[in-house]
């Protein structure tokens, strides 16, 4: 036998013969050098046989002298399925364009709730995100991560503290810190002021309580500064004790900075890489060629592709390949301590209050070696050094 | 006449050349499997076709085969593969 699928590749069609010739058009057919197969009987003068699409011009040029009828009973192959899909084509790009609209509607923002913020600040937020793309109905794969997210609003928006961004399905959940926060009153129960480190008084502030020390007193951590025990003997009162003391604290830092230093400097060139990944098999959409940077920093940000609540393995993912050049900084002495007091002052002002003042610095002990400055550094810090201690009742007798 | 003597010297040809007499004489080539497939090779066309009875024209004379269920798989100029129940194979002479 033939090769039915290459029959079957080039169309196939079934023909019923009737009359008294259909046996003679049958051997004029097979001389004529058409293949036929599949020859059956149906009763008496009635034969269907199939045949090669191709070859229809040649029947139908014998059907003319022929004495039998013809009927086309059966098509198959694959010029009839290309045929019936043309007309079925309809239900295939619906359901094509249905699957395009899910994956697409479960890959859009369907909701931003912000939490812990007030209407004002909330509405700013809504403004920010708008302006970056954080909107409802936009697409997941052009906004920026919710790192980016937040990081873009703890830098935009001014009342804002910290904001947590969290991305959950199709909703973007932020969790807002604001600034100032409406302050709880405070219920002050009866307390005393005491000093929490030692140093030398400059400045008291007292709103209640009576004082028990003056300026330039020097006190130790825990020694009474205000008490809340005011009035003379007769008439005595317990008050919580309020107010400031600011003193003259010290501080010792010793840092060490290099006089030599290393550090990976942007150049601003980049190339960016867009893959789409179908579980191991990665397909380059975008950005082709070999990064050709000598050094460079690579930045991924993946994004998977949503079915409804399933994650599909169909990963968009962006790679950025920044430049780099690795920098090297050399500082002579003075530029060294210059940057190793600065260094100093900061590492100082995270130990201490918002409120507090450096006042004067005092380079203790400076020293060269291996390459690396080595200083200690005494600070003189003006802060508030009050801090409550409550009274208890029992104290009183 | 003269086609009795061609016809002779066929025959003698054949039988002390050793060649294969379906070719040499235009005599069919039946080869069947159990009762399932018929194939004829050098068959000159055929004469009629029913589910139960097929009639092929030879060179000399007709081939009737008749049996149940005969569906022609293929057929070509000289050749044609029946399948079926094939029952009975007869020489007709014309």
């Amino acid at each position: 036998m033939k090769n039915q699928w290459l029959f079957f590749l080039k169309g196939i069609v079934t023909v019923r013969t009737s009359g008294r010739g259909s046996e003679r058009f049958l051997n004029t057919l097979t001389r004529a050098g058409v293949s036929v197969w599949n020859v059956k009987a149906h009763g008496s003068q009635v034969l269907t046989f199939q045949m090669k699409l191709d070859d229809l011009p040649t029947l139908r040029q014998y059907a003319r002298t022929a004495d039998c009828k013809f009927e086309f009973v059966g098509r198959k192959g694959l010029p009839f399925m290309k045929k019936r899909m043309l007309r079925n084509s309809g239900f295939f790009f619906g359901a094509i364009a249905f699957l395009v609209v899910v994956i697409l509607l479960s890959n859009m923002v369907w909701g931003i709730e912000i939490k812990g913020a007030n209407p004002a600040t909330e509405y700013k937020m809504e403004k920010e995100l708008e302006k970056i793309g954080v909107k409802k109905g936009k697409l997941q794969f052009f906004i920026d991560t919710p790192e980016g997210i937040q990081r873009y609003l703890t830098e935009n928006v001014n009342e804002i503290t910290w904001v947590g961004v969290e991305l959950k399905g199709t909703t973007y959940h932020l969790q807002v810190v604001e600034k100032n926060e409406p302050k709880k009153t405070e219920l002050l129960s009866p307390q005393h002021l005491v000093a929490k480190k030692k140093g030398t008084i400059v400045g008291m502030f007292i709103e209640e309580g009576e004082a028990k020390a003056k300026i330039n007193d020097f006190v130790k951590p825990g020694q009474l500064l205000v008490s809340g025990l005011i009035g003379n003997d007769e008439k005595k009162k317990i008050v919580p004790a309020k107010g400031e003391v600011l003193a003259e604290t010290w501080y010792k830092a010793n840092v060490t900075y290099p006089l030599e230093k290393k550090s990976n400097v942007y150049t601003g060139d980049q190339k960016v890489k867009h893959t789409l990944e179908l579980g191991s098999l990665k397909i380059p959409l975008w950005g082709f060629g070999n990064i050709d940077f000598d050094h460079y920093v690579k930045e991924e940000d993946k994004r998977q592709v949503k079915f409804l609540k399933w994650e599909l393995p169909i990963v968009m993912t962006k790679n950025i390949y920044r430049e780099a050049e690795v920098m090297t900084q050399v500082f002579n002495e003075k530029e060294a301590i210059l940057e190793a007091k600065k260094l100093a002052r900061s590492k100082i002002k995270k130990q201490l209050d918002e409120d507090a003042t450096i006042k004067g610095e005092n380079v203790l002990h400076q020293s060269i070696e291996n390459g690396k400055v080595t200083l200690s550094i005494h600070f003189q810090i003006i802060e508030n050094i009050a801090e409550e201690q409550p009274i208890i009742q029992g104290d009183k007798e | 006449m003269a086609k009795k003597w061609g016809e002779r010297l066929r025959s003698w040809m054949t039988k002390n050349m050793e060649l294969p007499q379906d070719v040499m004489m235009d005599l069919p080539r039946i080869t069947m499997i159990g009762q399932i497939h018929i194939y004829i090779e050098n068959h000159r066309g055929l004469l009629g076709f029913s589910d139960k009875e097929v009639r092929l024209l030879l060179e000399h004379g007709q081939l009737l085969i008749k049996g149940n269920n005969f569906v022609i798989k293929t057929i070509m100029p000289e050749e044609i593969l029946l399948q079926g129940t094939i029952e009975h194979v007869l020489f007709v002479a014309e």
